[in-house]
């Protein structure tokens, strides 16, 4: 068990308020605990964990040299395409807009507008599954598409 | 067996695990062995679940040694690094406890039964204690675990001497709260604590 600290209420007992006898009792049973004493194979478990860590090859770090190229690669897509949409966004004399390309699309046929929606939704997926194949084979290490 | 605690051996077992000697980590377990465990204790009362604490503890305290700054001692660092480890534990996988209002207040002191009733009065205040909400149980624990030493608590849970004190002071209003009678039963406990060591004496 460990001494008990004089506590500094404990020094003025008549002149201690009914809550402060109540903490006071409070800390001398917190301060008294008694400690646990770890059992006889402590030591041993965690050497063994320690020699295990020890044992294990470092963790792989991420290829940041293979994977910046596709990082920015990828980043320079959006950001073309950011810059396109903003650009189009904005109206000028002789240039199509946002709007008017939504007018064109209302005069096409329904079922044209539903195939040109398709195509360019499965033309953006294959293109998307395309990188990210590249992106994958570059970071293992592998050039090439085969 | 635990060895005698020694700033000088901590730094000196700490420079030949770094120099690639793994066994040395051996005297830094064996020296901090049983206060890791012990702390590990009063967070979750449980003492399977300490040891898996503690030495949790280790580990991360062997994978980071290198990062020990030599800013603070090594006990200062040990221990931060413990306490967090045994606060994103408890996190994970709470310990089971009651809510504070539901921590149940032992009935009247029986004088046949001073000592049974001195260590219910024990058990509900650690389980009170558990029941607290983390920010105020946490500097409880460390408080009392670094013999009432608030500088010491703070550092370990790397917060202001001021908001530890803060915490601490709610805390114990929070317990005072819950045991209003604490004061007349323990004092009883006590009074019939002492006639028995007196009928046993004669």
């Amino acid at each position: 068990m460990k001494p008990i600290k004089t506590i500094r209420s404990a020094q003025k007992p008549a002149k201690m308020s009914r809550a402060e006898r109540i903490e006071t009792k409070i800390g001398h049973i917190l301060a008294t605990e008694e400690e646990l004493l770890p059992s006889s194979g402590f030591v041993a478990s965690v050497m063994e964990r320690v020699q295990e860590e020890a044992a294990a090859p470092p963790p792989i770090p991420f290829p940041w040299k293979r994977a910046i190229p596709g990082i920015v690669m990828v980043a320079g897509v959006f950001g073309w395409g950011g810059f396109e949409l903003i650009h189009l966004g904005i109206s000028k004399p002789g240039l199509p807009t946002l709007s008017s390309l939504t007018l064109i699309l209302q005069h096409l046929p329904a079922a044209a507008v539903v195939y040109t929606e398709s195509a360019v939704w499965i033309s953006l997926a294959l293109g998307a599954s395309l990188l990210s194949c590249l992106l994958s084979r570059r970071l293992a290490g592998r050039g090439g598409l085969l | 067996m635990n060895a005698p605690i020694s700033a000088e051996a901590d730094l000196a077992d700490v420079e030949r695990v770094l120099a690639g000697d793994i066994a040395a980590f051996e005297g830094i377990v064996r020296r901090w062995q049983k206060p890791l465990v012990s702390m590990a204790w009063r967070y979750c009362r449980d003492r399977g679940r300490a040891e898996e604490m503690a030495q949790e503890a280790f580990i991360r305290a062997w994978r980071g040694l290198a990062h020990w700054r030599h800013e603070s001692s090594f006990s200062t660092w040990l221990f931060a690094l413990a306490a967090n480890v045994y606060r994103s534990e408890l996190k994970r996988f709470p310990t089971e406890t009651l809510p504070l209002d539901s921590a149940p207040e032992p009935s009247g002191p029986a004088s046949q039964h001073h000592a049974l009733q001195e260590k219910s009065w024990h058990e509900a205040l650690h389980r009170a204690v558990l029941a607290l909400p983390m920010r105020y149980r946490e500097p409880v624990i460390l408080f009392y675990f670094h013999e009432m030493n608030v500088a010491t608590a703070a550092a370990t849970m790397e917060l202001p001497e001021g908001t530890l004190k803060a915490r601490l002071s709610r805390a114990r209003a929070l317990l005072r709260h819950r045991f209003p009678h604490l004061e007349d039963e323990h004092a009883a406990a006590e009074f019939f604590a002492l006639k028995a060591g007196k009928e046993a004496a004669r």
